[in-house]
């Protein structure tokens, strides 16, 4: 009875799951989002009072570095063909000095200095002081994606795509209208999180946080949800370019919805171990036996492998956390020119052991297939995590 | 006190040009200039070192506007397309078990090889190219001649400076040869310490920089003793031409700031080879305070590269203008002022990663240092005022520089400004401003003090309305480039990218057509120098009716620079009163009024 | 009141620090050794930057990791410290004295306190390496990567030992530099090349000398003597 209800009603969410992207300049509220030299600059107009008054000051800053170079290379020119040399006639004398002349270009630049300084701390405090209400969420960068946690610890499931990413690019939903407060940091080398949207951003450094704050546009009647890129911009390695994300702001009932999707679980382990590889292991792993960064997982579970040093290992559960964990304890024969990131803080020991149901099912020795349980119940192969498991 | 010893006066009467070796025979002029401790040979042998640096640089970046014409995109097969530079991986045939090669590239290989691309760019223009090419090329020519003295304070010092440069650059070369580094220029940690693993590349590629650093300098200490103690008699501080004072501020920051970088790269080499931990946040080091110590040379360092420039500006203006320049002591002080603020402003290239206090400093700072360099524009424009302009390559170079430059300061405002500028952290807008800066700034400047000095220093002209073609391509090329990359920053174009989303490929487009223009006047450069060489007109002495000491030495000077003690007379600026060295009143008249 | 020694008989060979003559782009031979000072204290000036940064990672680690730094400095043996820093004083000093002996054409002792110099330099070295760096490293004391001293008491304690070993092993070369230098000038001073009248490279050695003192000055109490 209830199966058929369920087949019978229409997903609520399907329009917000939609992979296509919705970005404002293509959208109805472009018309009204700043006049044409903001759309030549930015795109759109600023979304938010915090990118309105960036937009503000950053044409304030445009349009009096046009008067005044306007103004000199008009002189310029003038003078060089007034000035222009003609045979037989000498430049006549001139003052070296001006003293009156000398103190107004200095007091002038001088005084600009300080307002564009002023205005320009300002708007930077509005960004990395967030508002008490704000919604935390916990961002950590990695070798090349993004995992952001949400405050109730749900994680996106939805994809989209955009450039090369193998597996989709992840899109992050936040509610229209809203404070937030981005608390990030990075599991191995030094990311930064851009919102050009939001004309913000700020680096991710291991073992450290850093923060900024954003408050999300009001969504026009029409728009179902917003689109904006995220670019991670500071250089990270092979795929820096590829490491997309996207926010997806969208109406505030929709919020509440998206996050009890997230939550729902009715994945299978093997299910949610597909999906996790996809987001986090696919650029250097591949699943088929062709080469690339790392081994492929093609028959990796349940053999023997080697590993540099000479011995070999058994790729059973506790190999497969062990080197999602602390990679750099044993590594594979073949790849001691790698560094595999550790993902000690980003995957937890349920979703590796979603990882270890889907591996198993690409190896001839990876046994029965797990049942149709929710992930959790597959936890006794986790019980000794640490164990050497060296050779038996 | 001191006696002043004339012997050596008789001695160079008769002397011949310093590029004079015949009798000397092929090995024997292959010894005579390897051996030689005359600055302006070893100035000569830097500038071929540079500038073919620069070409090596160049080919490189036009590689990187190659590889951005089309973003990288995953075809209906699973394969990626979209990449230009794609040397293929060996792969093993499944089939016949024979090593092929796959061009079937993955993103993240395409990444790889373009990240080596970018770095190389980097890497060889900054420490191989442009720090050194004006001090070490023109500024090693032209110091003493222009003080009148016979060779720099420690010329045996300089040829050893010399050798340190061709020893590091090897150390480059090697690394280069083995593959290169991918860490982008900066060296940034953590990438820097885990990437290529088990190669030695990025050590080689950072002991390389270890050692240009000292060649840096050694020549800034000469030339920092040269004009403290080799000055000509009568030729005070303020006698002297203002691309001595520019020389002069340049070796200040060579000498203060370049020992910074060298032991942040030690440091480096140790926690790459010794993992010491400091810079390794895994360790309990900080990777911030790598940057702080990369910084707090790569700061000054761009003033070295810039002042330089300023220097030789100022020279082109009042020699091809036939007037003095406004404001010298402004110039000749605001170039020191620069020199010692640009200590204090390094965090403005990390404010995405510092605490809002120091964010303020550092913005407030950095402010600062924008007031003497707009003042020098000022300057600069108020020199045309009454001149008497000669149209030809070196001064439109100079005008050229005006422009270019006043864009290049312009938008470092935005970036100094701190809330415009979490946007425009490691955006294209920043790429272009360093190009403005350093290529519109230094490299235009560069390339007028070429074209200003080059039957100085080789005795012959060159095409000149082949040179102004060059010119011409130059600069509309590098507008074409580096003007539409503003825009790409603003939009959201993050740099160090080897793909993008598809909203951006027409304005790639643009600057990488941009770029092909720029070569193309480059190219007309390097043939039209070249052709000079061989088959050029005899320059005379002072063909630009110049008043600093060199138009008084020949073209090219003899090997000890002047035949006699020069004698101060004059000022390097007085064309009102002086008809300049070597010239006639009627070709260089004089005003009625002198003032 | 120089009590220049003349010849031993007269017609003899003159020594050559008495035919000195300067580089013909100097006006006088004074010019000369004015400028050779002024580029040796600058280049000192870029020694002081070099160490400026040791000396700036020891703050900020010390700020973040006071512990680890107390317990670091504990491994350290002050005596072997305090001799290391009386040796280099003294040598310091014999230094300042070949100087004088220069200015004074008494060429045997300025040969005899150029070569104390050097034994104080080996000593320096011989020290550093037989009793601080070879049981050290032994015992698994050693920087970065090769830390396996198994009683450590603090996870940062590998930093202390990058630090120590960086600080002292770039000062260890700046010994084996300025005794390069001494060695250079003492080989030269066989040949009678420095006398009142050059005496320009003893001068700028022993203040490249007395900068590598300073450093170690520095050194010393940051290193082993603060907890």
């Amino acid at each position: 009875m209830m199966q058929e209800v369920a087949a019978a009603a229409p997903d609520p969410l399907a329009a917000i799951k939609n992979p296509d992207l919705s970005l404002v300049q293509d959208s109805s509220a472009a018309q009204h989002l700043g006049g044409l030299v903001e759309k030549i600059f930015f795109r759109t107009g600023g979304q938010n009072p915090v990118a309105v008054n960036t937009d503000g000051l950053f044409l304030m800053i445009f349009w009096f570095s046009v008067f005044f170079f306007i103004l000199l290379m008009a002189l310029m020119v003038y003078w060089v063909i007034k000035y222009r040399r003609r045979p037989g006639v000498p430049a006549e004398p001139s003052p070296s000095h001006n003293g009156p002349l000398e103190i107004l270009w200095t007091v002038v630049p001088s005084s600009a200095m300080i307002l564009m300084f002023i205005f320009g701390f300002d708007g930077y405090m509005h960004k990395v002081v967030a508002p008490t209400n704000a919604i935390q969420l916990n961002v950590t960068g990695f070798k090349w994606d993004w995992k952001i946690k949400y405050p109730g610890g749900e994680q996106t499931t939805y994809r989209t795509s955009l450039g090369t990413k193998k597996g989709g690019v992840k899109i992050f939903v936040i509610p229209e209208d809203t404070p937030i407060k981005l608390v990030m940091t990075s599991n191995d080398v030094v990311h930064s999180f851009w919102v050009p949207d939001f004309r913000t951003k700020m680096d991710l450094y291991p073992n450290r946080f850093s923060t900024y704050t954003f408050h999300t546009e009001k969504l026009e009647p029409d728009e179902l949800y917003r689109d904006h890129w995220i670019f991670c911009a500071e250089y990270c390695g092979n795929s820096h370019s590829e490491m997309y994300g996207i926010f997806r702001v969208v109406p505030r009932s929709d919020y509440n919805d998206v996050l009890n999707d997230w939550n729902a679980g009715s994945m299978t382990p093997v299910q949610m171990g597909e999906m996790l590889y996809k987001s986090n292991c696919i650029s250097c792993h591949t699943t088929d036996g062709s080469p690339n960064i790392g081994p492929s997982w093609k028959n990796l579970f349940g053999y023997e492998r080697a590993i540099s040093g000479g011995t070999t290992v058994l790729a059973d559960e506790n190999y497969v956390l062990e080197s999602v964990w602390y990679p750099t304890k044993k590594i594979a024969a073949g790849y001691e020119g790698q560094t595999m990131t550790n993902f000690s803080g980003i995957l937890d020991q349920d979703q590796v052991a979603a990882i270890v149901a889907y591996m198993k099912t690409l190896s001839d020795k990876g046994g029965a297939p797990e049942g149709e349980s929710t992930g959790g119940e597959d936890a006794g192969t986790n019980e000794e995590p640490m164990q050497d498991s060296t050779g038996g | 006190m001191t006696a002043i010893d004339t012997t050596h006066t008789q001695k160079h009467h008769d002397e011949g040009s310093y590029l004079d070796h015949r009798g000397l025979g092929f090995w024997g002029t292959i010894w005579d200039w390897a051996s030689t401790v005359d600055h302006k040979k070893i100035g000569v042998m830097y500038l071929f070192a540079v500038l073919t640096m620069f070409f090596i640089g160049g080919v490189a970046g036009l590689a990187v506007r190659a590889e951005l014409w089309e973003p990288m995109r995953t075809a209906e097969d699973g394969t990626t397309t979209g990449v230009l530079l794609n040397f293929g991986t060996p792969v093993q045939d499944p089939d016949t078990g024979e090593w092929i090669r796959s061009y079937d590239i993955s993103p993240g290989q395409a990444g790889n090889t373009y990240n080596r691309t970018f770095t190389l760019h980097g890497a060889v223009m900054i420490f191989m190219f442009i720090v050194p090419a004006i001090p070490a090329a023109l500024g090693n020519f032209f110091l003493p001649i222009m003080i009148g003295a016979k060779d720099v304070a420690f010329p045996k010092l300089n040829l050893f400076s010399w050798y340190v440069y061709v020893f590091g650059s090897l150390f480059g070369v090697i690394g280069l040869i083995l593959g290169g580094a991918d860490t982008g220029w900066t060296f940034y940690t953590p990438y820097s310490i885990q990437t290529d693993a088990d190669y030695w590349r990025v050590t080689l590629m950072v002991l390389a920089a270890f050692i240009l650093g000292f060649s840096s300098i050694l020549t800034g200490l000469n030339f920092i003793v040269t004009t403290h103690k080799l000055r000509a008699p009568g030729m005070g501080w303020f006698d002297m031409p203002l691309f001595v004072w520019a020389t002069y501020a340049t070796s200040i920051i060579q000498v203060l700031a370049t020992p910074v970088i060298g032991i942040t790269l030690l440091l480096l080499i140790f926690e790459r080879v010794f993992r010491i931990g400091i810079f390794d946040a895994s360790m309990g080091g900080d990777p911030v305070l790598y940057q702080h110590f990369f910084w707090f040379y790569s700061h000054p360092v761009v003033y070295v590269m810039i002042l330089h420039g300023i220097g030789i500006i100022s020279e082109l203006l009042t020699v091809h203008g036939r007037k003095h320049i406004f404001g010298y002591r402004a110039i000749a002080f605001s170039s020191l002022g620069i020199a010692g603020v640009s200590f204090l402003i390094w965090g403005h290239h990390l404010f995405a990663a510092m605490s809002p206090i120091a964010a303020m400093v550092f913005s407030a700072l950095t402010f600062i240092v924008a007031v003497p360099t707009a003042i020098k524009v000022f300057n600069w424009i108020a020199t045309l005022y009454k001149s008497s302009i000669a149209i030809n390559t070196p001064m439109l170079y100079g005008l050229g520089f005006l422009f270019l430059f006043s864009i290049g300061g312009l938008t470092g405002l935005p970036l100094a400004t701190l809330s415009t500028d979490l946007h425009l952290h490691d955006s294209y807008f920043v790429v272009a401003h360093f190009h403005y800066v350093m290529m519109g700034g230094t490299v235009i400047a560069f390339l007028g003090g070429l074209h200003h000095w080059w039957p100085k220093m080789f005795g012959r002209m060159y095409n000149e309305k082949a040179a102004m073609l060059g010119f011409a391509l130059v600069f509309i090329g590098f507008n074409v480039t580096f003007f539409t990359q503003f825009f790409l920053g603003t939009q959201g174009m993050p740099r160090r990218y080897a793909s993008y989303v598809d909203d951006f490929q027409t304005l790639h487009q643009i600057s990488t057509v941009g770029s092909w223009i720029l070569a193309i006047g480059l190219f007309i450069h390097l043939f039209t120098f070249l052709h000079s060489l061989f088959a050029g007109p005899k320059a005379p002495p002072n063909l630009w009716g110049g008043l600093s000491l060199e138009w008084e030495a020949e073209s090219p000077p003899c090997a000890h620079n002047f035949h006699h003690e020069p004698l101060i007379k004059h000022g390097p600026y007085d064309y009102e009163s002086v008809v300049p060295p070597h010239c006639s009143e009627e070709d260089f008249p004089l005003p009625k009024q002198r003032s | 009141m120089s009590t220049i020694n003349a010849h031993p008989s007269p017609g003899a060979k003159p020594m050559r620090w008495e035919t000195y003559k300067h580089e013909h782009h100097w006006r006088s031979a004074a010019d000369e050794f004015d400028a050779a000072k002024l580029g040796m204290w600058l280049f000192l000036t870029t020694e002081v930057l070099l160490f400026g940064g040791i000396f700036c990672s020891y703050a900020i680690f010390r700020m973040l990791y006071p512990d680890a730094f107390a317990n670091g400095s504990g491994y350290l043996n002050w005596r072997i410290g305090t001799l290391n820093t009386v040796v280099l004083l003294f040598s310091s000093f014999t230094v300042a004295m070949s100087v004088r002996c220069a200015q004074l054409n008494k060429q045997r002792w300025l040969k005899i306190n150029l070569s104390i110099t050097l034994i104080c330099a080996a000593a320096f070295l011989a020290i550093k390496g037989y009793f601080e760096y070879y049981p050290k490293l032994s015992a698994g004391k050693a920087p970065g990567a090769w830390f396996s001293y198994p009683w450590a008491h603090n996870p940062e304690e590998p930093i202390w030992w990058g630090i120590y070993y960086a600080g002292t092993g770039i000062h260890a070369l700046h010994v084996i530099i300025g005794g390069g230098l001494i060695l250079w000038v003492l080989v030269r001073s066989f040949k009678g090349i420095y006398g009142p009248k050059n005496y320009t490279m003893v001068e700028t050695s022993g203040l490249y000398w007395h900068l590598v003192d300073l450093v170690w000055i520095f050194l010393f109490p940051l290193l082993y003597l603060i907890h």
